[in-house]
Order: C-alpha cells, then structure tokens, then sequence
C-alpha cells in the first residue's frame, strides 16, 4: 500500500475548536480593550457618570500643561534606563562566574528566590532593610562607621533605591537566560580559539559575546520592555514617593485612573507610554541586530 | 526573538572554562568566583532573613530606645498570630482558588491553540501565529482600565441588564480575577514550539488508526509534552500567585476575594505601629513560604530550556 | 469525542455563579480603625441582630479609604456603611454616593451634638451623617527626653520649642539623628505635615480658603511663616525628614503635634510610665495660640438596598446603651479618640491628664475646623508634597507657596 502524505490541513475544525477559547480571548481581552482604551481616550469620563468626547484635548492637557506627566515619563526612563544599564551587565557577570560553578542547584535556587516573591514582600521586605535609621544596611554601614543614606526618604535616593531592587528582582532569572545562552556554546570552539592563541579577552570579545548576542538582544530589550511599565514595585515601595520622585508614568496614569477617576486623560497617558516603548523597542531592536 | 528550535536544548553541567590561563589565575580564579558568588547570594538572602529575624521582635525590642535588632525574647507565637489576628484563611483560599483556576485553565488554552498552531494548516494560521507573538509585546498596564470596565459593564451578568447597565457585571466575582488570564500568549507560543518538534508521522499513523482527531490529541499528543507542561504549570502558578496589580485593583473593595500579596497590602494601615511590624513580617513569610516550597519540589523542571525560550 | 473545551466552559460557569456578595449577608461597616483598635465596636456588630439583620467590620486603610470607596462603588462592592472623614465628603457627596439620613435621625445629630462637629458632616447645607470621632492637634512632648536635656515643662512659644528640640536632639557617630528634639508625624496622606501648617496658620489669625472657598490663601504672609518656622526646624539641623512618627511610642523622639487618637499608640509603647512620662499642651504659638479640628462620621451608602436598616444600625451604634456609653463612645474612648456626642460625653469618666488639653481646646474654641472643600483630599496632597519639598530644603517658601496657591486655585475655580 502506497504510503499517503501527511495532510496538515486535514483536520476538519478541529484546529478552529482548539483556538476557540484564544480567540474570544483575542477578541474580548485584547481587540476589545485596546479599542475601548483609544477611544476613552479621546473622552473625559469620571466612570460614576457618563463619559463626554473631547477630542484630544486630553492629549493636549498632558503634553502641555501637565508638568507631572512629564516628570513622571522622565522618572521613567531613570528606572528603565538604571535597570537595563545596570542590571543586564550584572547579570551577565554573574552568568560567567555561575556557568562556570560547582553546586549549580544551590547557586540556582539562592538567586532564583527573589523571582518566587510576590511584589509586595518584596517591597515591604527592602523597606525594612533600607529603613533609614535601624534598617539592616544602615546598621551594618553604622557599624563601620558610615553614615547611609536615607534610603528612602531622600528622593534621589529613594528612585536608586527602587532601581537596585529591581535589579535585584530580576538578576537571577536573566542570570540563568545568559548562563543557557553560555552553555549553549560548544566547547570546541573555545578549545579552537585557545589553539589558536587567541587572548582570553580577545576569546570574550571575538567568540563567546557574539554567540551569546541573542540572547543579550532578548534580555536587553524585554528588561527594557518591562522597566518602562512595571509600577507594582514601586507602587508598594515608595508609592511615588517622596515627593513624587518615584512617580512613574505608569503609576501615574493608574493613580489618575483609580484615585482620581480621571479615566479619559489615564488612557490617554497610558497609550502615549505605549507608543513611546513599542517606538524605543523598535529602534533598539534594529540598532542591536544591526550591528551583526 | 524568533523561533527556538526545541530538539537542541542545550546540554548543561560541565563547567566550562573560557580560555587557559596562567597558573596563578586558575588559583585565584575559582576564589574570586565562588567570592562573588556568594557576595550575591548573600544579598540575595539579606532580605528573606531580614524578615525572619524580624518576624521574631517583640514590642519590649522595637519599643527599646534604639530598637533592638536581635530579638532578646524570640516570638515564635507570632505565626499562630498571623493566623489568629488576620485573614489569612480567606487570603490562602483565594490565592489557591485563583492559582490553581488560572494554572488550569492556561494549560488547557495553551496546548490546544499551540497544538492546532502547530499541526494544521489552515487559512489564517499565520495571522493568528502573529498575535500571539505580538500581543506579548503589550505592557499589561494598557489593559487595566479597559479590561477593569469590560468586566463591569458584561451584559447579563451581576445584575446587569442585556446593555451591561444596572449591576457591577463580573467584579466581585472569582471571574474578575481569573478571566483576563486564562490565556498567555506566552503559553501558546511556548507549547507550539514543543508541538512544532513532534514528527508528524505520529499523528499520521493515528490518523490512519481511525483515531479522532480529539482524541489524538488527549491521547498521544498531550503525553508528548509533558516536560512543556510542567514548565508552563511552574510558570503560571509562581506568576499568579504573586500577581498583585489586577488583583487588587478588582478586590480592593471585597475582602474575602482578597488574595495573600493583596491582603497584606491593603492592610497596612494595621501594621503601621511600631509593635505591628513583626506580625506583618511573618504575614509576609507566610505568603512567599508556598512558591518557594512548590518551586524547591519542581526545580529539577527548570532545565535550562526554559531560560533560553524565545532566545535563539 | 467530548469537546476538549467542555471544562473550560465548566470552569468559567462555576466561577461566574459564585456571587461574592450575597444579598442578605450582613450590614458592612467599613471604617480605617484597625481590628485591635475597633475591638469594643466589632463586639457590638457581632452582637448585633435586629430582625435578622446581622453586621460585619470590614478595615479600610485610612490611606486607601477613599479611593477604595470610589473604585469599590464602580465595582459594586459598597459596604453599607462608611466612616466619613470630612474632607472626603464633598467628593463622596458629588459623586452621589453618600445617602441622605433620614430626618428622625438628623433630628438626632442635631439634638445631640457639638455644631463644629455637625458642620464637618454637612456639605451645602444637607447633614449626610452621624459624627463620629472628633481629632485635634496638640503638642505631645516626651517629658523623660525633655528633662533629661534640663527642660522642665513644655515650650508654649516656637522659639521654645525649637531650643527644646535642640536641647533634645541627639546624634550618632555618623551625624545620624538618634533621637529628635522634635518630629514632622509623617505619613502617607501627608497629614503629619500638612495639619501642624493648618495649626500655625491659624494661630497668626491667618486661614487657609476665603470664606466661599473661591481663593486659596496660601500666598499670604501668615502661611509663607509658617511654612517657614517648619523648614527652619530642618534648616537648622534640629530634626529632618527621615524620623519615623512611630518612633514616638518607642521614646526616640521629644516632641511632635500630633493628634489625640494617637494615644492608645502611646501608650503600648510607653507602658507605666505614660502619666509619668507624656505631657500634652498648647500648641507653641504663644497666648493666641489656635489649633486645627477635624471629624468623620458615619454615613450609609446611596446604593445600599438596605438603607433603612443600615440607619437603624448607625443610630444604634451611636446611642447611649442604658445610661452609658454608646458602642462608638467606647471605641473611641479606649483610643483616647475624642467623641461630639454629648450623651457620650456626659457618661464619660472625666477624661485622663493626657486628653484633658484636647477637650479644653475644643471646649475654647481654640480648635478650628477643617474645611469641606470640594477636592480637599486632592489639594492636601499637593499641600503635602509641596510642604515637604520645602521642608527638605529643595524650595524657597514664597515661590513654593505662590505656586501651590495658584494650583489650588485652579481647582477651587472649576467648583466655585
């Protein structure tokens, strides 16, 4: 009996059943609410009434009379910039020393940990720590006779502050995305570049970065990604505190959103920090490929 | 942030050395290593023993003029307390109801688009396929606001007449919780690559078994992926029990669908004196104590795949 | 071959069935009073069953209250009853949420209590509630610290109170503050900053509003010197901005203006040596020397469907039981939280050393009342932050001021 070639479309509906539950998500969790949110934003609507069209003048307001709106997308790039800047070489770092490790397991779990907190712990458990006067580093800095800083209460210490627990959230896990791209190179090719003489910076610069460029690529921009709109932290933290200083956009527009009810300029401001990511992601990702 | 190619999970274990170094270097080599190593991981720790330590003050050591650090009369009562004093059952429940609900149902959503993703051909797969990688690249924050009035103004549902006016629609419902998550894009992506991998020859020969198409996928297919599933399972569960924003925007007016990161947080207020703090602190233990259990039973599934998902 | 989506649909039908609220649970009673702090109110409630109906408490951070109010109405999930802080009110009122009282129980409000405290719970003209607790502002000194720098009683000018605070201040090895002469009550709402401004302005015959709330007087001589004997305090190094306000319990700080209801707080901290040891007195401004007041009360939710019984059980709570206090009046007399209910206050045992100063504050008229303007929470807030940058040092008084008040004027423009 001849052998018949597998059909792929031979399913019937079976695939259109299998997505069923996708796309009435697609169309009620995504389509839906990215509609709603534009054309809310072209409306001024305390949600305990109904809403009245404005046009853009939400926009308008926001770009030229809201002095905070733009304080708060400057505090945004801070943390995203501090957090990438920081971050991604840190744990790059740490996957050299991890990936070349004994106790793997260990090491893993020991940095994983901040990954299995929820947001609020960790925000409570770093204000205990970093409490200006009788928090653990301050205490251990008093103890050799330093003065820290107010942690905290200082505002340019308090958006270092959030900026490094973020850091610290998250350098365990792109430890391990760096550590797999790492593993993933063969060692014949080191083998071969220490054949060759090759230096081991030159072996770094000429072999292993490019190789792990990749995954580098993803972790910049996902962390980027991420930095620009993640407020849980510092909602907890600071609360955009003191004085504003950790007011992120994000956490602006959820506070003129639910504390305000300003729904309208919220989605407005919530949608001019969307476009302002997915153009930065984009210019990223290209500058980043381009350079292969 | 193309496809991965699943078969080539890369191999992990040997330690790898980058170049050969002088003598001198490969001694202090290792030192400097394991040196930062375990400079990080004790940062990483500081905070978690920060909180136990913490958890064990009594009033007479934060009333002490200055505090004291080290408890003098460790309170190891305080967990009974914490669950005594708050609502920790209630809080325990919901983040297991809702947990266990999201984990479910995104493992049932995510194998089955990524199945039909990636085994049939049909018009429209590909517009589908970039949706899913797409829609990951939407920060969640642009979804609050419309997605918290969706849900309020659901038509038929609470109280609300066929326009959605009336009643509070889904809010105040486990449904509120739970709706906006039972699928992840993420997910879908992540099973259809496991899926992209298994010879088509399998579902061939099931096929000519007179096998339905369901049934091969229950039967054959799903056993297949498995290790996929562990992992979105670890995943989900870890992500959603420590979901904090959308919870509590949706919750903040009903406790008992409170769940722990959102009741802790929404308490405050009573842990703002002094002599509180130690019952907040072992609040908090009991609320990260679970993940860290499940992940410590499940860590063997973290192959290195998972990291590198997406990379390649 | 069963559809393999059948369990989601199962799943998702459970989940919707599962009403968080059924309709004839209990009355909730939502107020910011930690559950050790409302013990004696929720024995009340659980005691609580006329005809069926039964009541619950249900904590809401005081930081959190309105907007949990707001975004909890927009979902449904009102408590029956709320604990009004009267410059939520306007807000509450304009957003319809708040339900009128029924006349026999104004009648009762306005019978039996204090007109200060009935003004806070009236918005244009219409009573929306019960009064509840009643707070003032006072200096709170810790004597041990106070004696220990060779000060015997407390300062009653503000150049006493700084050399006080000077005198008391104390500093680690590092220059670190390890005991304040003197602490800014700081917390989330702004509170600790804003109303000591209050306090000050008042007693230099200055006011925050113009009468009809159309102006905001903020850039006026009084409020910039004010604003100014507070950012001295941190400008002179005397304290700064980093000292806990719960340290007070803890004996870590001299002296800080603070409110009554804070002296349950005190007093766990303090232990015996409270009545020794904790002194309250005048605010440091000399003989005209005002203070600032401020109320809640309790109001019922306007989309309650029990609106009747919710009243029956606010006048419940607020009535004196069998010649003695009444279940709020027991609440707030073990906070040392000051009550407008003269039932209450005549059953009351004559009040302790430390809440004697409050009560005669507002006995003299001394004690001003916050006003209820439109949006008050909002403008504290900017009062707060505002206040704190220049406290921190980061901005001159006069233009911080010109700048608030200007803000502040853009909003009361768009009420009045």
């Amino acid at each position: 009996m001849p052998r018949r070639e597998f059909d792929p479309g031979g399913g019937g509906a079976a695939p259109w059943v299998f997505l069923a539950p996708l796309i009435a998500f697609a169309a009620v969790f995504f389509v839906i609410p990215l509609g709603f949110s534009i054309w809310l934003s072209f409306t001024r609507w305390n949600p305990l009434g109904t809403p009245s069209w404005v046009g853009l003048r939400q926009f308008e307001y926001l770009f030229t009379r809201d002095g905070d709106f733009w304080r708060s997308i400057l505090n945004t790039f801070v943390f995203a910039f501090g957090f990438v800047a920081l971050g991604v070489p840190l744990s790059l770092g740490l996957a050299f020393v991890f990936s070349r490790a004994r106790g793997k397991t260990l090491w893993r779990s020991v940095y994983y940990l901040p990954q299995l907190t929820n947001i609020v712990a960790i925000a409570y458990l770093w204000q205990f720590v970093l409490d200006d006067r009788y928090g653990a580093i301050n205490r251990l800095l008093g103890m050799v006779g330093l003065a820290g800083p107010n942690w905290l209460s200082d505002p340019a210490m308090a958006m270092v502050s959030v900026v490094l627990v973020m850091i610290w959230y998250d350098a365990g896990k792109n430890m391990l995305v760096f550590s797999a791209a790492l593993e993933g190179v063969d060692r014949e090719i080191y083998d071969a570049a220490a054949l060759d003489g090759a230096s081991p910076l030159r072996t770094l610069t000429s072999v292993t970065l490019p190789i792990i460029r990749p995954a580098f690529i993803f972790v910049t921009i996902t962390s980027f990604i991420t930095g620009m709109g993640f407020f849980a932290l510092i909602l907890a933290m600071t609360g955009g505190g003191p004085r504003g200083a950790t007011e992120v956009t994000a956490l602006y527009t959820y506070q003129m959103a639910f504390e305000s009810l300003r729904m309208g300029r919220a989605s407005a401001g919530a949608l001019i920090l969307f476009a302002i990511i997915g153009v930065l992601s984009i210019l990223q990702f290209r500058a980043l490929r381009g350079r292969e | 942030m193309t496809a991965v190619d699943r078969t080539g999970a890369p191999a992990r274990g040997a330690p790898l050395r980058i170049a050969v170094a002088p003598r001198w270097r490969r001694a202090i080599g290792p030192l400097v290593k394991y040196a930062l190593l375990s400079l990080g991981a004790l940062l990483m720790i500081l905070p978690f023993a920060d909180m136990f330590i913490g958890a064990l003050r009594s009033p007479a050591d934060v009333f002490a003029s200055p505090p004291r650090y080290w408890p003098q009369d460790p309170q190891w009562g305080v967990y009974a307390r914490v669950f005594r004093e708050l609502p920790m059952t209630t809080w325990f429940a919901n983040s297991i109801i809702v947990t266990v609900t999201i984990t479910a149902a995104q493992v049932a959503t995510s194998t089955m688009a990524g199945y039909a993703l990636a085994k049939y051909e049909f018009g429209g797969r590909a517009a589908i396929f970039r949706l899913v990688v797409g829609a990951q690249m939407f920060p969640f924050f642009l979804f609050i606001i419309p997605i918290f009035f969706i849900l309020r103004f659901a038509p038929l549902m609470g109280g609300n007449d066929i326009a959605g006016q009336g009643g509070s629609g889904l809010l105040g419902t486990y449904a509120a919780l739970c709706l906006p998550f039972v699928v992840t894009w993420y997910g879908v992506f992540l099973m259809r690559q496991f899926f992209v991998s298994i010879p088509d020859d399998l579902l061939e020969a099931a096929r000519l078994d007179g096998a339905g198409e369901y049934r091969i996928f229950r039967s054959i297919m799903l056993p297949l992926v498995k290790p996929a599933i562990a992992t979105l399972t670890l995943f989900s569960f870890v992500y959603h029990w420590n979901e904090f924003i959308w919870t509590m925007t949706v919750t903040r007016a009903a406790p008992e669908l409170q769940t722990l990161p959102v009741g802790i947080y929404l308490l405050q207020g009573a842990f703002e004196d002094l002599d509180q703090k130690a019952l907040q602190q072992a609040a908090l233990a009991v609320s990260i104590l679970p993940v860290i259990v499940v992940f410590l039973c499940l860590q063997r599934l973290f192959v290195a795949s998972e990291f590198s998902s997406g990379v390649k | 071959m069963p559809n393999p989506a059948r369990p989601l649909v199962a799943i998702g039908t459970a989940l919707i069935a599962l009403p968080a609220l059924a309709q004839d649970g209990p009355l909730t009673v939502a107020m910011h009073y930690t559950q050790d702090q409302a013990a004696p109110l929720i024995a009340c409630l659980d005691a609580y069953d006329a005809d069926g109906v039964t009541a619950s408490y249900q904590q809401i951070s005081y930081g959190d209250y309105l907007q949990t109010v707001l975004t909890g109405r927009l979902a449904g999930q009102s408590p029956d009853i709320y604990n009004v802080y009267s410059i939520w009110a306007a807000q509450m009122v304009d957003n319809g949420v708040l339900a009128e009282p029924p006349e026999a129980l104004a009648q009762f409000v306005r019978d039996g209590y204090g007109a200060a405290t009935v003004d806070a719970a009236t918005i244009d003209g219409t009573l929306w509630g019960v009064p509840s607790e009643v707070s003032v502002y006072m200096l709170v000194s810790n004597m041990a610290l106070l004696r220990e720098a060779g000060i015997e009683t407390p300062p009653t000018t503000w150049d006493g109170l700084r050399e006080a605070a000077a005198a008391v201040t104390a500093r680690n090895d590092q220059g670190r503050i390890e005991t304040a002469g003197f602490a800014f009550a700081e917390s989330s709402s702004g509170a600790g900053v804003v109303h000591p401004f209050y306090a000050l302005v008042f007693s230099q015959g200055g006011d925050v509003y113009s009468d009809d709330y159309t102006e905001a007087m903020l850039d006026t001589p009084e409020a910039q010197e004010a604003l100014s004997r507070m950012a001295g305090l941190v400008e002179d190094d005397i304290t700064d901005l980093s000292i806990d306000a719960y340290d007070f319990p803890a004996g870590g700080i001299g002296m800080m203006i603070m409110a009554n209801w804070y002296e349950s707080a005190i007093r766990d901290g303090f232990g015996d040596r409270f009545d020794e040891d904790v002194a309250v007195s005048q605010i440091p401004m000399g003989d005209d020397w005002r203070t600032l007041q401020y109320a809640f009360f309790m109001g019922v939710d306007s989309q309650s469907d029990r609106q009747e019984e919710a009243w029956v059980l606010v006048r419940h709570l607020n009535a004196p039981r069998d010649g003695g206090l009444s279940c709020m009046g027991e609440m707030l007399d073990g906070l040392g939280a000051l009550t407008a209910n003269a039932a209450d206050l005549a059953a009351q045992e004559a009040p302790d050393a430390f809440t004697r100063p409050f009560v005669e504050a507002l006995e003299n008229d001394r004690a001003i009342g916050q006003p209820n303007v439109m949006q008050a929470a909002e403008i504290e807030g900017m009062m707060a932050r505002t206040f704190e940058t220049v406290i921190a040092g980061d901005a001159e008084p006069g233009p911080a001021l010109q700048d608030l008040d200007t803000e502040v004027e853009d909003i009361l423009f768009e009420f009045y």
